[in-house]
């Protein structure tokens, strides 16, 4: 029954709603960008007048400066100097979320301890360290190391520890000629492991009783270790593998890397429109779709079309850049294999001093936080762990009372309650504030300029405030934290989904 | 477009009175998607103007959907609505008009809870109708009074029963004067001893010849007071027809069964 | 249970209804334990119980140790601080115009104690809490006079001891000297009053010493502190008592604290930017450019533009209102641009004028009424003209001050203040941005989603640097804002994308069915968001908002680094650089830390309180 021919009036664009959202938001964008654009060819002006070229190109230049302490203290290039800082920052950010993390759990479990010495003590810490800023905790430590003894010790003596104006210093591990062969000897070993972890679960499923699928894969793996560090020199031969693929890579025609990235695009692109629209698709036909699909199809089009911009006209030394990085990790893999390497995976050595007075700061004699380092690493650790604590209790509290209850029925200790029962559902609660608290360990790693730590900030001011190129050191900058939240945050939403799915 | 005998004809049912009052709603094959469901599927209606219209069906057969894009909380995607002769477009201003004529009470209240009684049914009298402050409450406390609760004015929502905030929610779509109400299953969250204090202010309204349409489950309330029921399923009008008709001389057999299933 | 769904709170909030008792919602304390039960069950209850005990006692006195250590070291020089306290506060601020600071300081006072009144904060504190505080204090006290390391004057050390025991015997017979002390309350105004009165004693009758710099020189006598300091704390202290009895008084006589709080709140938005602005800095004025320009220009502005809105608030002429506000804002915002590309001249406070006119005009529609609501609307933009041009004026304007160094704010004021317009700027800004990201449409989401994301994956460090450095560089030529303004728009910035987070998750607790409830009755989107959505919103972000206020004092530490002088960089750099105390570093820093501490820990303490009362904790 058709209904008759509805006389649609079309109102005036003014009063159309769909105009009127689609405008403003356009118009809004456009300003946005106009603003942006008008901006940033501002500051090149700006820039120009001074004499300042805008660019990345000083990164080659000679750097000229002297780092308190990296992998480099005397880089060649800005570049060097740079990446230097930024292998300072991410030691100082992974130290500190490993130290803070266990602190913290310490502390928020004690807070909610029956003991009451040990409640108050954690309550007393989380209450006054969380309320003083991480700066002036940072700067009060370096006064503190500062006022440590003098390091008196003759050139040449060795000990367990040392602490002193010049740093604190443990004895150390590290990694020596042997460490990849033994990690790929260890991978190799552990296929047959698996099988057999997997015959075993397999057996367990069929036939029932105790299969020690848990123990049995453990002791092998402890077995397969022993095995490895000795008899890893028999993982030579990569060497030759990687090397070969190296040489391949470096064959690669540079546009053959444009094409394969404009494929890869493009194809991201077709595949989301595609999985988009099937998921709109209906028996009936495909439903209707309303402007935010249009947008978001656009969105996805206009993203790959900007990357293959990039790749083609904007940055074609992209594609070179994919080819000579590429090319240069597997030459550096393969430079760990075989060749006239030593055999022992790791070795270790106490501190050492060197000179009168002196460590040598990154050479395999003993561990050294210099007093820098210590400064940052203190305040960080202690802050962070203050804020981690009540993630934690907070967790705590939230798993259910019952399950407490009910773990006790079963006759589980407290202890056991707490391992087996309340941590692992606390945990899921904890993870995401958590991983904010790493990212802000991250960021305030950059409070180190205060007290002289050559992490990136510190060693970008001192890299601009020579050659005035701020604008694009700020963009390193930003690049450099924005890669560690994604990874932070990418690292945490995997956990957190993996554990959702065991949940199951 | 002339009269058929089919079950579905939005004419089915009226008295010579009714039909030959004006038209206040008419839905002409209106679509509806959510996603790749589709909640309508091109649903016919009229109503006529001071009729009391109730519509039955299974949950999800698209009753709420219905009423909701005749208010324009839903967008419809298909085929046209025009209330009091003013059609539903993208038109802002037929929008607001439409708003501003059709008050609807839902099943959840939704009073706002960080303003008083007073407050809530004078908010939008001031704001939209950009009436005195002192007249809108006037007008509130006449509401209240009507609706039985006028010593209430100054609590907040939370403070009251279920049943007192229903009659406050419907208070406050009476405040904008309006010439349709639309009520979407007004006493499914209510104790059943609140049930029949919000069906009485109800009853009360439809006597004094306002138009409604009453999504509800309430079949006493509809075979006593609606003119006419529709009954839907699966986003379709199934059948049209006076509670008599329906209630006794079901014509579909869904309707039937329905039927057999709540009665 | 229909009842309790409708949204996430139903505690009525406003005091004037004082419908629900809030003193309810606290858990009842429990009785009193005798001594020697309470260390059975609390330390030694079982073997992993009292092997905790033994592991944190030692754990304790390590920390203490250290701690005392720290404080009582024999390099440290208290007298560093001692002398610095004036710097340490308000930087190189004139000493013959303290009168200034002291003012602002005495209203300060006087705000705070009207907006407790206004408020009611005046919770019931019992008995037990009381004695259990005393004890507490006791101990540590008498722990710490024994822990103390031989260099602490003996004084101090005993000193220690006997308050600490004194304490112990007070909280002892608080405790078990009366009876059911869990049940027994005392007011607000009786605690209040006894800590002023310590406070005041102890001014003008501790021999703490005075301590000044003549000439460079740091003397240091016998006897209380000099009178212009207590003399002035005393006034204070008297100031608040006072106001917050006025307050009480006021509310009692206009059966109500509606409108007593609705004018604090108004002044707490603009009271510090007049005691900044105006009282601290003192603009000398030229009046005769001011009468010849700036007046005839807030009148014009004023008078013409309150009544065009007057007329454009009539319901009727929504249309000509909207075509006005758009025509006035294509006008602004061509104002701006021709001010980037220097086309002609035109003062900065007429093109923010234009501006704000241009939004008020968009906004007329949605504020149209009756002739009080169209009356109220334009007396609002007078109310904004009149503050906004004083201000700028203000700002613009030499200072009196003799100051060598361009800002005149430092030291403790610089800190307060610069948190303080942080918030207070962010605000809107975080409103906007959370509104646009939790909007229905898409390309603000995006925009939103971006900056946000973006700014909150920075440190907030290298945002100041790049303000403090790069501000002055996006800007034309002619146009110049000066660091401190530089490192504050950036730390607005920075904040502002926090602050939408907190916001936005207010946000996603409103529930579906409000916007619908608006919806169905003709609110527009504005009317919706602000006077539906926003205040329900926002009091659910309470708790989150003043966890940024506290992130926000602590972080504003950071502009030590980009060169402001404020506490941190005062006892960082400035006094140990000083030929009295060189490296006295650590006193200045340990100092500090008290006064951070102090304010954050009270603010979150505050926060609790009013968590409590706004029935926020307990939704659901």
């Amino acid at each position: 029954m058709p209904a008759a021919s509805a006389h649609h009036e079309r109102p005036p664009f003014w009063r159309n709603t769909n105009v009127l959202k689609w405008g403003v938001q356009i118009l809004t964008l456009a300003a946005v960008v106009a603003a942006f654009w008008f901006l940033v060819s501002q500051a090149k002006t700006n820039l120009d007048d001074k004499g300042i070229p805008v660019g990345y190109d000083w990164l080659n230049d000679p750097a000229n400066i002297q780092l308190g302490e990296g992998i480099d203290t005397v880089p060649d290039t800005m570049g060097r100097a740079l990446w230097s800082g930024m292998v300072n920052t991410l030691r100082v950010a992974v130290l500190g979320i490993i130290a803070s993390t266990i602190l913290g759990i310490v502390l928020g479990i004690a807070r909610l301890s029956n003991n009451w010495l040990a409640q108050k003590i954690a309550s007393v810490y989380v209450e006054t360290i969380r309320n003083i800023p991480v700066l002036v905790q940072i700067l009060l430590w370096g006064v503190i190391v500062a006022s440590l003894p003098e390091l008196t010790a003759d050139p040449g003596e060795k000990r367990w520890f040392f602490a002193s104006q010049k740093g604190i210093s443990l004895p150390r591990v590290f990694y020596a000629d042997g460490f990849y062969q033994f990690v790929a000897l260890l991978l190799v070993l552990a296929i047959p492991i698996w099988f057999v972890r997997r015959y075993l679960k397999r057996k367990q499923e069929l036939e029932g009783g105790e299969q020690h699928v848990g123990s049995v894969t453990f002791g092998l793996f402890v077995l397969a270790a022993i095995i490895a560090w000795f008899a890893n020199p028999i993982m030579a031969w990569p060497r030759g593998v990687f090397h070969a693929i190296e040489d391949a890579w470096a064959e690669i025609p540079q546009s053959v890397m444009q094409l394969i990235l404009t494929v890869i695009a493009v194809a991201g692109a077709a595949w989301w429109i595609k999985r988009f629209l099937d998921s709109r698709r209906t028996p009936a036909g495909l439903a209707k779709l309303i402007d935010d699909d249009y947008f978001r199809m656009i969105f996805a089009v206009v993203g790959a079309l900007a990357f293959v911009f990039v790749v083609w006209v904007l940055w074609p030394g992209l594609s070179s850049w994919i080819i000579n990085s590429g090319s240069d990790f597997w030459g550096w893999l393969g430079d760990k294999f075989g060749g006239d390497r030593g055999s022992r995976p790791l070795d270790g050595m106490r501190p050492t001093v060197t000179e009168g007075g002196r460590f040598v700061n990154y050479a395999p004699t003993g561990w050294t936080l210099t007093p820098a380092f210590a400064a940052l690493f203190f305040g960080l650790t202690f802050y962070t762990a203050s804020f981690i604590a009540e993630i934690v209790r907070g967790g705590i509290m939230a798993v259910p009372q019952g399950q407490n209850e009910a773990a006790a029925a079963l006759g589980l200790s407290r202890g056991q309650a707490l391992r087996k029962v309340v941590l692992p559902q606390a945990f899921r609660i904890v993870m995401p504030p958590l991983g904010n608290q790493y990212l802000n360990i991250t960021k305030n790693s950059s409070l180190g300029i205060a007290v002289a730590f050559s992490e990136v900030v510190q060693v970008g001011q001192t890299l601009y405030n020579k050659n005035n190129q701020t604008l694009a050191m700020y963009s390193i900058f930003m690049v450099f934290f924005l890669v560690c939240s994604l990874t932070i945050s990418g690292v945490v939403n995997y956990i957190n989904n993996k554990l959702k799915i065991v949940e199951r | 477009m002339t009269t058929t005998n089919s079950m579905t004809d939005v004419h089915n049912g009226l008295t010579d009175e009714l039909r030959a009052r004006n038209d206040i709603i008419e839905c002409r094959g209106v679509d509806k998607w959510f996603g790749d469901f589709q909640a309508l599927r091109g649903v016919d209606l009229l109503v006529k103007d001071r009729e009391v219209m109730v519509v039955l069906g299974p949950s999800g057969s698209g009753k709420s959907t219905l009423i909701r894009c005749i208010n324009r909380l839903e967008v419809h995607q298909g085929g046209d609505i025009i209330v009091d002769g003013v059609e539903l477009t993208n038109d802002l201003r037929n929008i607001d008009k439409i708003r501003s004529e059709v008050g609807m009470v839902f099943q959840q209240f939704n009073l706002f809870p960080h303003l008083t009684v007073l407050d809530n049914i004078t908010l939008a009298p001031i704001w939209v109708r950009k009436k005195a402050k002192k007249e809108a409450e006037q007008k509130a406390h006449e509401l209240l009074e009507r609706v039985g609760i006028p010593e209430q004015a100054n609590k907040f929502p939370g403070q009251l029963s279920g049943g007192q905030q229903q009659r406050v929610a419907i208070a406050r779509s009476l405040a904008m004067e309006p010439r349709v109400m639309l009520f979407d299953e007004p006493t499914s969250a209510l104790d059943p001893e609140m049930i029949s204090e919000v069906l009485d202010v109800m009853k009360d309204l439809a006597n004094g010849g306002m138009t409604m349409i009453c999504v509800t489950h309430e079949m006493g309330f509809a075979r006593e007071v609606a003119d006419r029921i529709v009954f839907m399923e699966d986003g379709r009008v199934v059948e049209i027809g006076t509670p008599n008709q329906f209630f006794t001389d079901p014509k579909s057999d869904r309707t039937k069964l329905f039927l057999s299933q709540i009665l | 249970m229909g009842a309790t769904m409708d949204g996430p709170i139903h505690v009525p909030q406003d005091g004037d209804a004082e419908a629900l008792d809030y003193t309810k919602a606290a858990p009842p304390e429990e009785p009193v334990t005798p001594p020697g039960r309470w260390v059975k069950e609390n330390l030694f209850s079982s073997t992993s119980n009292t092997i905790q005990t033994v592991i944190f006692g030692g754990l304790l006195l390590v920390l203490l140790r250290f701690v005392l250590n720290l404080v009582f070291s024999e390099e440290n020089n208290w007298a560093a601080v001692a002398t610095n306290v004036r710097l340490l506060m308000s930087y190189n601020y004139p000493a013959e115009q303290y009168v200034r600071i002291w003012f602002t300081v005495g209203a300060l006072a006087a705000a705070a104690g009207l907006s407790m009144a206004a408020w009611q904060l005046h919770p019931r504190i019992s008995v037990r809490r009381i004695g259990v505080n005393l004890l507490g204090t006791g101990g540590v006290l008498i722990v710490m006079g024994i822990l103390t390391p031989g260099a602490t004057p003996s004084s101090i050390r005993i000193g220690m001891l006997v308050i600490g025991a004194a304490l112990l015997v007070i909280g002892a017979g608080l405790l078990f000297g009366t009876e059911d002390p869990h049940l027994k309350h005392v007011s607000f105004t009786a605690v209040l009053l006894t800590i002023s009165g310590l406070i005041i004693a102890f001014l003008w009758l501790f021999p703490l010493g005075k301590y000044l710099f003549i000439d460079g020189e740091a003397i240091q006598e016998d006897g209380t502190v000099s009178a212009t300091t207590k003399g002035p704390w005393t006034v204070t202290i008297l100031i608040l008592l006072a106001s917050l009895f006025v307050g009480r008084a006021i509310g009692k006589a206009i059966g109500g604290t509606r409108p007593l709080r609705l004018a604090m709140g108004v002044w707490w938005v603009i009271g510090p930017a007049f005691l900044i602005f105006l009282v601290l800095r003192d603009p000398e004025f030229d009046w005769d450019y001011v009468l010849k320009v700036d007046l005839p220009l807030a009148l014009a502005f004023g008078l013409g533009g309150g009544a065009l809105l007057y007329a454009l608030t009539k319901p009727t002429f929504a249309d000509q209102a909207r075509a006005v506000g758009a025509v006035l804002m294509g006008f602004a915002i061509f104002n701006w641009v021709a001010a980037f590309f220097g086309w002609y001249a035109m003062l900065q406070k007429v093109r923010f004028s234009f501006l704000a006119l241009a939004l008020f005009a968009l906004a007329a529609p949605t504020f149209a009424g009756e002739k009080s609501a169209r009356l109220r609307f334009a007396g609002m933009w007078l109310g904004l003209v009149a503050v906004g041009h004083w201000l700028i004026t203000g700002i613009n304007t030499p200072s009196t001050l003799d100051i060598t160094a361009p800002p005149f704010l430092g030291g403790f004021v610089l800190t307060v203040s610069i948190a303080y317009y942080v918030m207070l700027a962010s605000f809107p800004l975080g409103i906007l941005l959370a509104l646009a990201r939790t909007s229905r449409m898409p390309i603000f989401r995006v925009l939103s989603t971006i900056y946000i994301e973006f700014v909150r994956g920075i440190p907030l460090i290298t945002v100041l640097f790049f303000f403090s450095i790069m501000l002055n560089l996006f800007l034309p030529n002619g146009m110049a804002v000066s660091e401190l303004a530089a490192v504050f728009t950036g730390y607005t910035v920075f904040s502002a994308a926090y602050m939408a987070e907190n916001i936005r998750g207010g946000l996603q607790s409103v529930r579906k069915g409000q916007y619908e409830a608006s919806d169905a009755l003709g609110l527009t989107g504005v009317q919706r968001t602000g006077l539906i959505v926003l205040p329900q919103a926002l009091r659910v972000s309470i708790p989150n908002l003043v966890g940024q206020a506290i992130a926000t004092f602590k972080e504003t530490s950071l502009i030590a680094i980009v060169g402001g002088f404020d506490l941190l960089r005062i006892a960082d750099k400035t006094i140990p650089a000083q030929t009295a105390f060189i490296g006295q570093k650590r006193v200045g820093l340990l100092f500090i830390c008290v006064v951070y501490w102090a304010f954050s820990y009270s603010m979150s303490r505050a926060s609790r309180n009013l968590e409590v009362k706004l029935g926020v904790g307990q939704a659901r």
